[in-house]
């Protein structure tokens, strides 16, 4: 698996506000994927978009809730395809199972079109440690494997790179002059991967879809090295979760209607492939094997949680991040791990371990707007709040994690507001303060009028007042007024 | 122009409101009032808990729920001035009370009598026209809606309804509007330099728009934004809907 | 075929099954209602089939007008030609301005209907058709591919919805024609046509179960050119797929 990071979220996201050129970069992907997304819906119209929405989740609801029919019916339709389906329980098996296949059939070359979840394996050094050279062949992953970063958007792994960085990074590691034209850095990737494609022994894909009845692997992809990595090489190797699988071929329409258009903006992708099984005899090409990976990794601790099911419902479009004001801000390292954003908030805990991300659940406002994009309305916040919940009060001293602090606070604060009357006498106390601050301004600066306080002394509300002012308590409260005048009833 | 004169309604002001902001629900009680409405208030309230709900700590969100639980079980109809706390109340008491087959039954019978102030109006009391309030106001202002009352009660133009039909007021439309403000409850405190940044983004829309005054049915993203406003000097009024449509508020 | 047995990679399908199951909470039983789809009977499957090829005949128009204006839409530049000559003299013009000397193409029976072969010889351009044969292994026909300027190709179903073609490989319809080199022009005619994407589905589920379970190793959609926003969003067009890519619709 890859380094996890989950755990530096404060410091990572902090450097990431500081950071001018993460911002424009950000600010690119929110104007352009989620304006051309509000198209679609639009031309879809919001009645039927709402429809399709709908018939997604219905059919992940029931998928996942028999997962176990649909993984034997996939198996027995992609062996009957000529294919093999191999079940890996967590990331070192699922590694060990594709280095296993590229040294017996003695792969040199691999390309990759591609896969998160073989991100979150970690697959690359596993199979160079065998001695394959491993190719990304999509542009921005091939950028950032050159980087030797991580993804930082499901979509876009590259986002956060300028043109000038892509420039400087080929200059740098492919000895070629500095050039920050796009169009001719695009060029230049094609010209360096074209004979790693032809050349290529294994060709590795992730999976957006599997469908059960007929054993098909589906990718949508637009820049063609999908396209190629499943038809070039003698090997195809599929790696993906075990709940990207749909029951039926039919099924596909709403989610090629729902994914490119959540994701992007468009109405299509350029490209859908489909494989059904290795190439048939009399077939002009295409592998002589299909492999298909199915990775369990944490996911069936999803499966078994009600609260957290629907975090498997999701089909990796991106449209939360999009939409996101936190990963607005933030960019998607700050997550520390392999799946940014509000869906990532969700599965990282629960893939890593929530002690170790105990924060990515709590750096949220719960707006919703993440629900209210999602092609399969899964409930983001809901799960938050409930992961929220696992590290406040949790039974399990695994997920139960909250500071001190915290649990103090919130058992101090339900005292407080037990009654009016030790309520009253907090906010008589924190008057009394206010005075005396007035009197002897010596920790907490007030403006001239007395409304507003414009450095709070301690945590939390210190962390408040570094930018924004936090206004006094009023002589009377509600109460006090509804007392003394409100109380008679004229109408 | 005849409302429902027997209406009764019990007023949950909200914590932020009784504490911080007591002017609000005077204004709420005066405009209801106008409106021919007998408004109670049940004193022992205090917090609903959604503080402590949001950051997972449900058995002393439980404990608060409870309170009001109690408090209102009497009540005909409740309006709160709030977006979030009435979602709390109608919304996330159902989940706090799932497994307790009892409670979920209070729970449930307060939800189905439970408004916010804005849709209590136009929903409940018929209000087609903020004329109908006797108020009358000049100037502009522009209107935030806030992250629960659309999202989670549903609430998208009622407000806009109301604020639309004050007679003399200019309604000037906000870049961004349903991008949250940053507040997020404990969120502010705990990720300040993500909620800073957040309402940095909404105030500068807010002056973009060119309005004098900032309005809408929540006093916590109010506050949030009152307090950005304000460290930079801007004049920008910031008002509950509410006072805009009580005529004795300024 | 495969060099050593795969069965000892992995988890055993009954155990990992199992804990799917033990996660779940459920007994090893079908859901309680079969999905509505998987227990679609061939007859129905033909049914729906004839049905959907009696709404292409009744709008054979208007859906052709819909795929080109869709084509379009995706990145496709259309062309319409009247008859076999017209589409002829397009590809022919596409592939002089393209400025290629090689041209491959797949062997499908469209070509019989429109003779592209000698208009692109006269041309003075290399066609070869990508069949493999005795004499013709895969390796040479693949280098040929590489070393071509245009690819052609017909359709096996043309998408009105998404403007999309779809392709599904297999002998005489090599998957690479399509995608190596810079230019693909493809072949659309009337009978190609299909509506929504459902309608495409129900056809190839009815070939997967008339045919006990084979509905050929690939399918492919295309809808424009091969692209990508991956840097600074810009969008570039013909990264490791074609560049540019036309549609010639006989109708």
């Amino acid at each position: 698996m890859p380094e996890i990071k989950t755990q530096d979220f404060s410091a990572a996201s902090i450097a990431a506000i500081n950071d001018p050129k993460l911002r424009r970069a950000l600010d690119r992907v929110a104007s352009g994927f989620e304006v051309a997304r509000l198209d679609r819906v639009a031309e879809a119209t919001p009645e039927v978009w709402e429809d399709w929405r709908q018939q997604a989740r219905d059919i992940k609801a029931h998928t996942i809730e028999h997962l176990d029919y649909y993984l034997d019916l996939l198996y027995t339709n992609v062996t009957a395809a000529g294919g093999h389906l191999h079940f890996a329980k967590d990331a070192n098996q699922a590694n060990e199972i594709v280095a296993h296949i590229a040294q017996t059939r003695g792969v040199k070359v691999a390309t990759k079109s591609k896969s998160m979840v073989s991100e979150e394996l970690g697959l690359n050094p596993v199979l160079e440690a065998v001695g394959v050279e491993v190719w990304e062949t999509d542009l921005g992953e091939y950028i950032i494997q050159l980087a030797e970063e991580t993804p930082s958007h499901l979509v876009a792994p590259a986002l956060h790179k300028s043109k000038e960085d892509v420039a400087e990074l080929f200059s740098e590691k492919l000895g070629i002059p500095y050039d920050e034209d796009i169009y001719h850095m695009a060029a230049t990737a094609r010209e360096v991967l074209r004979d790693k494609f032809m050349e290529a022994d294994l060709g590795i894909s992730g999976a957006n879809f599997v469908v059960a009845e007929t054993g098909t692997l589906v990718i949508i992809t637009n820049e063609g090295n999908g396209r190629l990595s499943t038809s070039a090489p003698r090997i195809h190797i599929g790696i993906t979760g075990m709940e990207k699988v749909i029951p039926s071929m039919q099924d596909l329409s709403i989610f090629l209607r729902l994914l490119p258009q959540s994701a992007t903006g468009q109405r299509i992708t350029s490209y859908v492939s489909m494989t059904t099984g290795p190439r048939r005899f009399d077939d002009e090409d295409g592998p002589e094997e299909f492999h298909l990976v199915l990775v369990d990794n944490g996911r069936s601790k999803m499966l078994a949680d009600p609260a957290l099911r629907e975090a498997l419902y999701c089909i990796r479009c991106g449209a939360c991040l999009n939409i996101c004001p936190i990963y607005a801000r933030i960019g998607g390292h700050a997550y520390g791990w392999v799946y940014p954003g509000p869906i990532g908030a969700v599965v990282s805990p629960m893939l890593v371990g929530l002690k170790r991300a105990k924060e990515l659940p709590q750096a949220s406002s719960l707006c919703g707007a993440c629900r209210e994009v999602c092609p399969i309305k899964i409930d983001i916040p809901r799960m938050l709040l409930d992961l929220r919940k696992k590290t406040a009060e949790s039974p399990d001293s695994n997920l139960r994690s909250a500071p001190w602090i915290e649990g103090f606070l919130a058992r101090f604060y339900a005292r407080l507001m037990s009654g009016p009357k030790l309520l009253g006498m907090a906010v008589r106390f924190g008057r009394l303060l206010q005075k005396a601050e007035r009197i002897i301004p010596f920790f907490s600066p007030m403006t001239k009028d007395g409304e507003w306080i414009k450095k709070a002394p301690l945590p939390p509300l210190s962390k408040w007042t570094r930018s924004r002012d936090l206004p006094t308590l009023p002589k009377q409260t509600f109460h006090d007024i509804w007392n003394k005048e409100l109380s008679r009833d004229d109408s | 122009m005849t409302h429902k004169a027997s209406i009764s309604v019990d007023l949950y002001v909200t914590c932020i409101i009784d504490q911080l902001y007591p002017k609000v629900g005077v204004s709420v009680v005066r405009v209801l009032r106008r409106l021919g409405v007998t408004v109670g208030f049940p004193k022992d309230q205090t917090c609903c808990g959604q503080p402590v709900y949001n950051t997972g700590f449900t058995k002393q969100a439980s404990t608060l729920a409870k309170r009001v639980l109690e408090q209102f079980q009497d009540s005909e109809y409740v309006v709160v001035p709030s977006g979030s706390c009435a979602a709390t109340l109608r919304v996330f008491y159902l989940e706090l009370f799932a497994d307790d087959p009892d409670l979920l039954t209070q729970a449930k019978a307060l939800a189905a009598k439970t408004y916010e102030f804005s849709e209590f109006l136009v929903n409940v009391l018929k209000v087609e026209d903020a004329s109908d309030c006797g108020v009358a106001r000049q100037g502009t202002a522009t209107y935030h809606p806030s992250c629960h009352l659309m999202r989670e009660l549903g609430v998208k133009t009622e407000p806009k309804k109301l604020l639309s039909t004050v007679p003399g007021l200019e309604e000037k439309p906000l870049e961004g509007a349903e991008i949250c403000c940053g507040f997020g409850g404990t969120f502010s405190v705990k990720f300040p330099h993500i909620s800073e940044g957040m309402v940095a983004d909404k105030i500068a829309n807010v002056q973009a728009s060119g309005a004098e005054t900032l309005v809408a049915c929540d006093m916590s993203c109010l506050m949030n934004m009152a307090g950005a406003l304000n460290r930079q000097g801007s004049d920008i009024k910031v008002r509950h809907l509410a006072q805009i449509l009580d005529s004795e508020s300024d | 075929m495969t060099p050593d047995s795969l069965d000892s990679l992995g988890v055993p399908k009954a155990e990992f099954l199992a804990s799917v199951r033990q996660a779940l909470g459920r007994e090893d039983v079908p859901p309680a209602q079969l999905y509505p789809r998987l227990a679609d009977t061939l007859a129905e499957l033909e049914d729906q089939a004839s049905q959907i090829r009696r709404r292409l005949e009744e709008n054979l128009a208007a859906l052709l007008d819909k795929l080109a204006d869709m084509a379009a839409k995706g990145g496709w530049n259309v062309h319409r030609a009247a008859g076999t000559e017209e589409a002829v003299g397009y590809i022919e013009s596409i592939v002089r301005d393209s400025g290629a000397t090689n041209v491959v193409r797949s062997a499908q029976d469209v070509f019989n209907q429109v003779p592209v072969d000698s208009a692109l010889t006269n041309l003075g351009a290399k066609v070869t058709v990508v069949l493999r044969d005795d004499e013709t292994p895969r390796e040479v026909l693949r280098e040929e591919i590489r070393q071509s300027g245009v690819g052609i190709t017909g359709a096996d179903y043309a998408l009105a919805e998404t403007g999309s073609l779809v392709i599904l490989p297999r002998k005489g319809l090599s998957r690479l024609v399509s995608l190596v080199p810079p230019v693909h022009i493809a072949l659309v005619r009337a009978q190609d046509l299909l509506d929504t994407l459902d309608d495409l589905f129900l056809l190839r589920r009815l070939e997967y179960h008339q045919r006990d379970g084979e509905m050929g190793s690939y399918l492919n959609f295309i809808t424009g050119p091969s692209r990508t926003a991956d840097i600074e969003m810009t969008i570039v067009e013909g990264v490791h797929g074609p560049k540019e890519v036309h549609m010639v619709i006989l109708g």
